[in-house]
């Protein structure tokens, strides 16, 4: 009796794990970009270092970006980001920490794309703020890959990111981060 | 069974309980950036490197001497002795130069080259860069009756080895072990002495008030330094990043813009009113990735 107790446990033990397995997916090479519109200058950041994982079972999402590796095309510009705005030495990461909301439904197995909501903590120099983000869901076919897009705005304020505003101003206030990372599902 | 079952637990348990990634940084050393914030602090050449396909675009000024008092404006008034600059990124080490400022109608082309790169970890600890240059002073002297000037007489060289540590967040230090020769001297060049040979040691420092606004200064020793014509250069001024570019406004004691004149040239005596007004504006593009 005791014997058949412990393969029951076993069975529902692997029925549990093996469905969270399949329901997380997890990325390495997406792209970030970062948009300063501001009235002398406009110009992008971007990366494909953005990291991420989704469990879909839990709803939650995490990500996160090495700023060391944004570039906006011009390196001394790059190093004034990193050491003057962004502090990369004591702060080297952003990252987003959330949850789908409520009425966000994904269904790995529509093919057509989905909208949902996360909301989450943002992190970027050290000051974590809540925020709300919008993007959308692209599974493929089988439901093994999806596609995630989603853009926000980032007020510098916020996180205590100083800008000149003395001369001439080339650095706008808000700036304009969109993601675009393919995951795929995530075996350990 | 039951350690079967606890091994398969906690085989469980983990992967549930990633909700956090790891952080993992893409490189773990990366070199350390910006000891200076442009490539040049004042009068001296920095090691701040350019990157391949960079054009780094400055205009540098200097004014007359504040000795000229109020009148004047402080040596606004006197004019202003103005270098352009054109420096390329050829790879991501060397960058090569061309240059022509006012003082003596002097071209002058030159290059820098990032030898050793100071690392976050902390080896090597220095940054390590060397400069060359050669000038052609272009001056029409045929009015004052001189010996002809050929163009071995109007060719001058500039050398260093720039030394530079960045020590905190704050504070970096550049030693400039610097000589410069001149083919010709005489009261036609705008450098006082005969000499053929200058040799000096600069001292430039930075350090950084806010995020953008930095505290400057240099020191010049010149080993010609023994009449009061050849004192040691001074300087001492505020760095201003806007974003795009980086405002350098100074007072210094000499009025040559090029390095090797600054090495070799006149300065002003720092206690009497020999400080002059200074500016270079300075402004880096990307032609090609």
């Amino acid at each position: 009796m005791m014997y058949r107790c412990h393969i029951l446990a076993l069975l529902l033990l692997i029925a549990v794990a093996t469905p969270l397995h399949a329901q997380q997916f997890y990325g390495e090479n997406g792209y970030a970009e970062f948009e300063s519109r501001a009235p002398a200058l406009t110009f992008t950041g971007v990366s494909d270092n953005l990291v991420g994982l989704i469990d879909l079972m839990e709803r939650t999402v995490d990500f996160y970006l090495d700023l060391n590796t944004l570039d906006t095309g011009i390196s001394l510009r790059n190093r004034h980001m990193r050491d003057s705005y962004l502090r990369t030495n004591v702060h080297p990461f952003a990252e987003f920490k959330g949850r789908f909301t409520e009425d966000s439904t994904i269904d790995p197995m529509e093919e057509s794309t989905q909208n949902v909501r996360v909301e989450g903590e943002f992190t970027i120099h050290g000051i974590t703020r809540q925020r709300e983000v919008e993007g959308t869901l692209t599974f493929d076919d089988e439901g093994n890959m999806l596609v995630l897009e989603a853009s926000f705005e980032v007020a510098l304020d916020d996180h205590n990111i100083s800008r000149p505003r003395v001369v001439f101003l080339e650095l706008s206030e808000v700036q304009k981060v969109s993601i675009r990372i393919e995951m795929e599902k995530y075996n350990d | 069974m039951i350690k079967a079952l606890f091994i398969l637990l906690l085989l469980c348990i983990p992967t549930q309980l990633i909700a956090q990634l790891e952080r993992r940084l893409v490189v773990q050393d990366r070199p350390v950036e910006l000891t200076f914030m442009a490539p040049r602090n004042i009068n001296i050449l920095t090691t701040e490197p350019l990157s391949r396909g960079e054009m780094h675009y400055a205009i540098m000024h200097s004014f007359g001497e504040l000795s000229n008092g109020w009148r004047n404006f402080y040596g606004i008034d006197n004019g202003a002795v103005i270098r352009f600059s054109l420096e390329y990124g050829i790879r991501d080490k060397a960058s090569v130069y061309i240059g022509r400022s006012g003082l003596d109608k002097v071209f002058d082309a030159g290059f820098r080259y990032a030898l050793i790169k100071q690392m976050q970890s902390g080896s090597p600890p220095v940054n390590i860069s060397l400069t060359g240059s050669v000038g052609l002073n272009s001056a029409e002297y045929n009015f004052l009756g001189s010996r002809e000037f050929t163009l071995y007489d109007r060719t001058s060289y500039y050398g260093a080895l720039l030394i530079s540590r960045k020590f905190s967040d704050d504070l970096s230090v550049q030693l400039s072990p610097q000589l410069a020769r001149f083919n010709r001297t005489g009261f036609e060049i705008a450098i006082p002495g005969d000499a053929q040979w200058y040799f000096g040691l600069g001292v430039s420092a930075r350090y950084r008030i806010t995020g953008r606004l930095a505290l400057t200064g240099q020191y010049i020793w010149s080993e010609n330094s023994d009449s009061e014509s050849f004192r040691n250069n001074v300087g001492i001024g505020l760095d201003i990043e806007t974003g795009g570019h980086v405002f350098q406004l100074f007072f210094t004691t000499t009025q040559a813009l090029n390095d090797a004149y600054v090495l070799a040239g006149r300065n002003g005596d720092p206690l009497d009113g020999g400080f002059r007004f200074g500016f270079n504006v300075n402004r880096l593009f990307m032609l090609h990735r």
